[in-house]
């Protein structure tokens, strides 16, 4: 049974808009004008023989004086002394810690060129994300700080030591304070030299400020069980999840050990032992973990606590004072719904909120105390120490300097000149303050008002270590010596601290020399070698104890209902502002990396934007890409509109992250800051808004949206199930209920021999989050070029594997909103109730390859090993290739993106491109390219193999985005052996292959995507 | 029997002229052998620490034994010099002190004989070196001497082909002549000849051949013919070799040679391309695998101190002072293009191949020069060619075994494995 289920990437699909209908006839959006030419004053004006003979005779004079040139002579230089360690051509590892997660740092020549996971690692045991896998991209920024300043100039780092410290000793003595904000800061050395500091100057002060934090969450758990930590959650123990608005699987604490835990209750195989997590969601605007969810609930934000007390009253069978119904029957279903499936699943439960109110989290730790989720899914004695920031210790750091307390300021990993909620007050007070010294890599908005620029090192650059969650310590260690005249931040505050000790590396060893090392059972220089080849020390956990929440909730449910109420105001919007999954809280925002990674969810690239739901936006007569003004909290923006499915009605959704003003040439100017959206309201940050005014402003501001480019011209790719229908049938959905279709009977095409190894691929749709880490990753590893958000407007952008976000109705519950043809959807009015996959697409590496048997120079080939090879060299840029590919993953350079003016800000300058890998070749103007299934890395793997005389193991070759995977969701390997994961996988019922009826024999199988729906709607 | 006697004259002179010769070169080869054994000691037990004309760990012994005569004395301390030191010997203890009471090794294990080959060895040689000082006119006459001889030759061999030329010439007008003269004979005037000759002279002469030249149909087709196919074959040549630098050998800011070091010292060429057998690259070497001999090995030379001053090492004192060190940029002469992915230990360590198989008689080569086209080509035909030698290595088991079921019999060759697929060199 083929599903009829309609699958569109975007409205301007779903509508069939003729632009669109225009534009995806053809697979470049832009030709070549060449008809223009023909038409014009080319061929028919006067002269057209003296001309092209004119023209033949410049080009071929020039061709031939351009030919003319002397081979390059090239020098070969040698190391003067070779370290021991380096092969030249063969890459080190070394362990560090990227935010306290274990990862492998891959370098060659001495320098680092890649960041991989360390399968150790506890949290995602190798997978890393987007950010993390970009981050090695900023070591070699251009733009950091070269040289530390005085007052905006450079200045030698002994003048600067005797400049604070000559400050430092008279602000102490004038008995003014001291104030050290920093981010989060959880690793022990640096603790440690703090505290170093704070004794030296005891009018000193640490200050933890997290521009995104959790303060609503460490508050309620200091209220409910007086112990004020960030629990660590367990989604892997959990069968039951409810999450109002936490977005767990793309930004919500720790996002790659969630995604880790919660794909192994979902995964192929938990599915075969008939097992699968249920996950309802309900929030207001479409985020990562609301796509995976196997229900989704559009709420606005003022429902949500009301919808938490319905939800507590439900599970407790209590009624408290003030509680109402929820206005929107079918929400309030649902949670009636959801309490039941609680309650059901009692002690593997589990509610999570991404609300940063105190009540709020209060309430949610009284609904998970009865639950009996303490002790099981959520560790209140093991918690993370990911997020310690606290918003009221911000706030009343802000008074103390408007009036005037505070001497001294030291800005570490904190920018709030561009993220503080009042930036404008702060600025207005940081003047009163005598001096002011930044430790940031970049003149960041913070730096730009301090007297002294300190710049810190990269991480890459730096020694220490990390303590993210209880019992686990990893350590950073340097991969390349310091590129610029930049000093760790610790080893500044050592000397001005005037420490006994003089340098921060003694220090840590110093450190983890005293009792870290202990803890994981190492003494000595031997301990910490052997650390420093592990990465890291995990102690055993401790048990995990019940609490029991036991406080009156009377009070919270009153201020949960006040602070709903305060949110509705008339028919007003309401506004919501969230982290987008790749630019997070913005510090990494002059990463083009990042800013040219699509949004999982909107698919946007280059920008923030106002997501509304598209009943609203028709309502308002907008279209998308108009720039409204949005007036909230007495602050304003101007940003385009982008129809959102799933958006719920009533509400506009805005990311923090963006409208850096001083974060680089890359990140500058991109989008518009929403930090300033935020309000101070019962001790902590609110992340939403009564929108008081908000309408067009005439501009329009197309966004560049991936979403739509590469289209199948309505061909179905999806396939997917019910869990239901799943244990029935485990064949459900995939199109193979029966036998597998054999569309091979009939060929034109001869087989291709592969005796040995045939590389293949297995990606679960279920296990796929979609959170685009894998394209960064694929990025890194092979040299794909940044083209900006100019060239992705015009839908040229490089990336080699893209993650297609394809949204349906839902055709259950609802029976006369199930959608199937084209002519129904004009019949709908509610958009907010849709359903997501992701599915990755990349080179399918067909056997029977569409885009070889067109290329006239046979540049793209296939191989003996089941590859579909691409000679650039061979190429000649017919494209011809691109056109006949009924997957759309080929791309073509349009620019000499190493060597062209125009992408200087992205990869073109000798700097930056330090980066690039040295077993991949940059490609040239006029060349096709495509996924090559990180062939470097097959090569490799076979040579080790081979010179270790041994056969080669399976899952030995890992490729670039599979190892990046905190999901798993990519298995790759030799199908020619049985015995290999990716031969068992492509076994599975579930597998099938997209668009296999054209009998391309694609080498990649998907496993159809399941959904547990409740037994109510399936 | 006068002739006898003078065959007999003959025979005994020839027999008392080589007994002279053998005893005089027997007497020559004695004394030599003192001094050969003398240095080959010298060279396995002393040059650690010793230089004949340097000081190096320990005092240079060249000037050291010409200021020294007391050979019992010399053979007592180089054999032990700890009892002498114990038994404070004036002299001992002054050189002992001198050296910072550096110990020198006892070596009782040699013969006084052993001890006085070695002390002529080194006064021997202490010797030429100082002759070569004094006389450096005599070197640079020997150098130009050797260079003469092959000038001369290739001069000798213009000469013969010039004077080949002009005989050539000469018999043609000979034979013109003749023919002339045959003619007349038989009275068989040639008209236009006669013309030519009246008036005008030479130059008129000069147009008259030409146009009976190109009057010759058959001759100015031929020199066609012969001109395109030159030009032809010419061009058609040098367009293949557009970008192939087989022979390229650029000047290198060190006179390195590989004939000295791989051919005659027979160091192995892993020894310095370390890469060769575990990376992609074979790399330069750095300079302190120079240095592991070149600390004791020809300091004086001006090209070794190249390395030195690059290290920023002071022979001296022995010291490197790293603020003074500069890289030495070698011209690169083996240049694949960055799209073509070559690795060395693939072929190196795995194919089992020969350094000389791609670079060729590397051995041999006092400048290094590019052996091998290095075109796909030429790596296409050697992969078509080469049989993989999977013996020994547990990964070709399954793959051979794979191929042998395809092809019986057939030879696998490295493109059979598919080592001529795009994919294996281009990514």
């Amino acid at each position: 049974m083929d599903s009829n289920k309609k699958y569109w990437k975007g409205l301007e699909e779903l509508n069939k808009t003729p632009e669109f209908v225009e534009k995806n006839k053809n697979e470049f959006a832009e030709p070549i004008p060449i008809e223009e030419v023909l038409s014009g004053s080319g061929l028919s004006a006067k002269t057209p023989r003296r001309d092209f003979l004119k023209a033949l005779g410049f080009g071929v004079g020039a061709v031939t004086l351009a030919a003319c040139q002397k081979v390059p002579v090239h020098k070969s230089i040698p190391y003067l002394i070779k370290p021991e360690e380096v092969t030249p051509g063969v890459a080190n590892y070394y362990s560090s810690t990227y935010e306290g997660q274990a990862i492998l740092v891959k370098t060659r020549e001495g320098r680092p060129i890649k960041v991989e996971g360390n399968p150790n690692d506890v949290f995602a045991k190798g997978g890393l994300s987007a950010q993390a896998q970009a981050s090695v991209l900023d070591l070699y920024d251009v733009n950091r700080t070269k040289d530390p300043k005085i007052d905006g100039s450079d200045a030698a780092w002994p003048e600067v030591d005797a400049f604070v410290l000559r400050e430092l000793a008279a602000i102490a003595a004038g008995g003014k304070g001291i104030r050290i904000v920093t981010s989060t800061i959880h690793s022990p050395s640096t603790l440690a030299v703090i505290a170093d500091f704070v004794a030296k100057y005891p009018t000193a002060k640490h200050i933890n400020y997290d521009a995104v934090s959790y303060t609503g969450i460490i508050q309620a758990n200091q209220n409910s069980f007086g112990k004020a930590a960030l629990p660590h959650y367990n989604f892997d123990k959990a069968e039951v999840i409810v999450s109002f608005g936490a977005d767990f699987l793309g930004s919500w604490i720790s996002p790659e050990e969630f995604t880790r835990q919660y794909v192994s209750n979902r995964n192929s195989k938990s599915l075969e032992s008939k097992k699968m997590s249920r996950h309802i969601q309900f929030e207001a605007g479409m985020s990562l973990t609301g796509t995976n969810a196997d229900n989704r609930y559009p709420i606005k934000p003022s429902e949500e606590g009301v919808a938490l007390l319905s939800l507590y009253n439900a599970v407790a069978g209590t009624s408290l004072a003030g509680s109402k119904k929820l206005s929107n029957k079918a929400i309030d279903n649902a949670i009636t719904l959801a309490a039941k499936e609680l309650v059901a699943a009692k002690g593997k439960a589990l509610v999570v909120a991404g609300s940063n109110d105190v009540a709020t989290q209060t309430l949610v730790n009284a609904i998970n105390s009865l639950l009996g989720s303490y002790g099981s899914t959520i560790d209140l004695d093991n918690p993370s120490k990911q997020f310690a920031g606290n918003d009221q210790d911000f706030v009343a750091f802000v008074n103390e300097l408007t009036r005037g307390e505070v001497g001294a300021v030291l800005f570490l990993n904190a920018n709030p000149a561009y993220d503080y909620f009042k930036a404008k007050d702060f600025t207005d007070a940081l003047k009163k303050v005598r001096l002011k010294i930044s430790f940031s890599d970049h003149d960041d908005e913070t730096a730009l008002l301090s007297n002294v620029i300190a710049p810190n090192h990269h991480y890459l650059e730096s020694w220490g270590d990390a303590n993210a969650v209880e019992g686990y310590y990893t350590v950073v260690q340097p991969t390349i010596n310091p590129v610029y005249n930049t000093r760790q931040a610790e080893q500044s505050l050592l000397v001005w601290s005037e420490s006994p000790v003089k340098d921060y590396y003694t220090y840590v060893r110093n450190t983890w020399d005293k009792g870290l090392l202990a803890k994981g059972g190492l003494s000595g220089q031997k301990g910490w070698e052997e650390l420093l080849q592990k990465g890291m020390i995990k102690t055993a956990p401790l048990a995990a104890g019940t609490y029991t929440f036991g406080h009156e909730l009377n009070a919270v449910a009153q201020t949960i209902l006040d602070h709903s109420a305060s949110l509705v105001s008339g028919d007003n919007f309401e506004l919501q502002v969230y982290q987008s999954v790749a630019m997070g809280d913005g510090k990494r925002a002059n990463n083009p990396w990042l800013q040219e990674l699509p949004d999982p969810v909107s698919k946007v690239t280059w920008d923030n934007f106002a997501a509304m739901s598209l009943s609203d936006i028709k309502k308002l007569g907008y279209e998308e890409g108009d720039v409204i003004k949005i007036e909230a909290n007495g602050y304003s923006v101007e940003v385009p509109v982008l129809a959102q499915p799933g958006q719920a009605q009533g509400t506009i959704s805005v990311a923090v992250g963006y409208g850096r003003v001083s974060a680089g040439p890359v990140g500058n100017n991109v989008g518009k800051n929403a930090f300033p959206f935020y309000s101070f309201r019962n001790g902590t940050l609110q992340t939403t808004a009564v929108i008081t005014k908000f309408g067009k402003t005439g501009i329009i501001s197309p966004l560049a949206q991936t979403q739509t480019h590469h289209s199948y011209e309505g061909r179905s790719v999806i396939r997917e199930a019910s869990f239901t229908a799943y244990k029935k049938n485990p064949a459900a959905g995939s199109g193979n209920e029966g036998e597998h279709k054999d569309y091979n009977k009939t060929s034109l095409w001869d087989d291709h021999d592969r005796p040995v190894y045939d590389w293949v691929m297995a990606i679960d749709l279920n296990a796929c989050t979609g959170c685009g880490a894998c394209v960064v990753a694929c990025s890194a590893e092979n040299n794909i070029p940044v083209v900006g958000k100019d060239e992705v407007k015009r839908r040229r952008e490089m990336h080699w594997i893209r993650i297609d976000r394809y949204y349906s109705f839902n055709d259950h519950g609802n029976s006369e909103e199930a959608v199937t043809k084209e002519k129904e959807i004009a019949k709908l009015t509610n958009f907010d109730n849709v359903s997501v996959v992701h599915q990755p697409m990349l080179c399918q590496h067909c056997d029977h390859a569409p885009c070889e048997t067109v290329c006239p120079v046979l540049a793209t080939v296939h191989s003996s090993e089941g590859l579909n090879q691409m000679a650039y060299n061979r190429c000649i840029g017919t494209r011809y290739c691109a056109n006949n590919c009924p997957y759309k993953v080929r791309r073509f350079n349009w620019f000499n993106y190493w060597n062209d003016s125009r992408f200087d800000n992205y990869l073109n300058n000798e700097h930056t491109q330090l980066v690039l890998n040295p077993d991949v070749t940059t490609r040239f103007r006029g060349v096709m390219e495509k996924c090559s299934m990180c062939v470097q890395r097959i090569q490799a793997g076979k040579l080790k193999a081979k010179m270790e005389k041994r056969p080669l193991k399976d899952g030995e070759i890992k490729v670039a985005c599979q190892q990046t995977c905190s999901a798993n969701a990519i298995v790759f390997g030799n199908r020619n052996d049985k015995n290999s994961e990716v031969y068992k996988a492509l076994q599975s019922e579930r597998t099938y292959y997209v668009l296999e009826e054209l009998n391309v024999q694609p080498g990649i199988g998907y496993q159809v995507k399941v959904r547990n729906l409740s037994e109510l709607e399936a | 029997m006068r002739s006898f006697s003078f065959i007999f004259k003959q025979f005994s002179r020839s027999v008392l002229l080589i007994v002279g010769f053998a005893f005089l070169g027997l007497s020559a080869a004695y004394a030599q052998t003192d001094a050969a054994k003398g240095e080959t000691i010298f060279k396995s037990k002393c040059t650690a620490c010793h230089k004949i004309d340097q000081i190096m760990t320990g005092p240079a012994l060249g000037p050291q034994l010409t200021e020294e005569t007391d050979d019992k004395y010399l053979i007592k301390w180089i054999q032990n010099n700890q009892a002498l030191i114990a038994a404070k010997n004036p002299k001992a203890l002054a050189i002992f002190n001198k050296f910072e009471q550096k110990a020198m090794t006892t070596f009782t294990d040699l013969s006084d004989a052993d001890v006085s080959n070695v002390i002529t060895y080194i006064r021997a040689d202490w010797k030429t070196i100082q002759d070569a000082k004094n006389n450096p006119a005599n070197n640079a006459g020997a150098v130009k001497a050797e260079e003469g001889p092959s000038g001369l030759v290739i001069w000798g061999l213009v000469g013969v082909i010039v004077i080949a030329f002009i005989v050539i010439l000469v018999l043609n007008k000979v034979v013109g002549t003749l023919e002339r003269l045959l003619l007349k004979n038989k009275d068989l005037v040639i008209e236009e000849e006669a013309i030519a000759v009246d008036e005008h002279g030479v130059a008129v002469d000069k147009n008259v051949l030409l146009k009976k030249i190109l009057k010759n149909k058959k001759l100015v087709f031929f020199i066609l013919l012969c001109g395109t196919i030159a030009m032809g074959s010419w061009g058609w040549v040098s367009l293949w070799n557009t970008n192939v630098h087989t022979g390229y050998q650029p000047v290198q800011p060190i006179k390195y040679s590989h004939e000295l070091h791989a051919g005659t010292m027979k160091i192995d060429c892993q020894y310095c391309h370390s890469g060769a057998y575990k990376s992609k690259n074979a790399s330069i070497p750095s300079l302190n695998v120079c240095m592991n001999c070149h600390k004791v090995v020809k300091t004086e030379s001006p090209e070794i101190h190249k390395i030195y001053d690059a290290l920023g090492y002071d022979p001296k004192t022995q010291k490197y002072d790293s603020t003074a060190a500069k890289p030495i940029q070698w011209v690169r002469i083996h240049n694949l293009p960055d799209l073509a992915y070559f690795n060395h230990s693939q072929h190196v360590k795995v194919g089992g191949i020969k350094c000389q198989t791609c670079h060729g008689p590397i051995q041999t080569m006092k400048e290094v020069y590019q052996y091998s086209p290095l075109t796909m080509k030429w790596c296409i035909q050697c992969h078509k060619r080469t049989e993989v030698n999977g013996k020994g290595n547990a990964y070709y088991d399954s793959i051979l075994a794979a191929h042998d079921k395809i092809k019986k019999g057939e030879k696998v060759t490295a493109a059979v494995l598919g080592g001529i697929e795009c994919g294996k060199c281009h990514y």
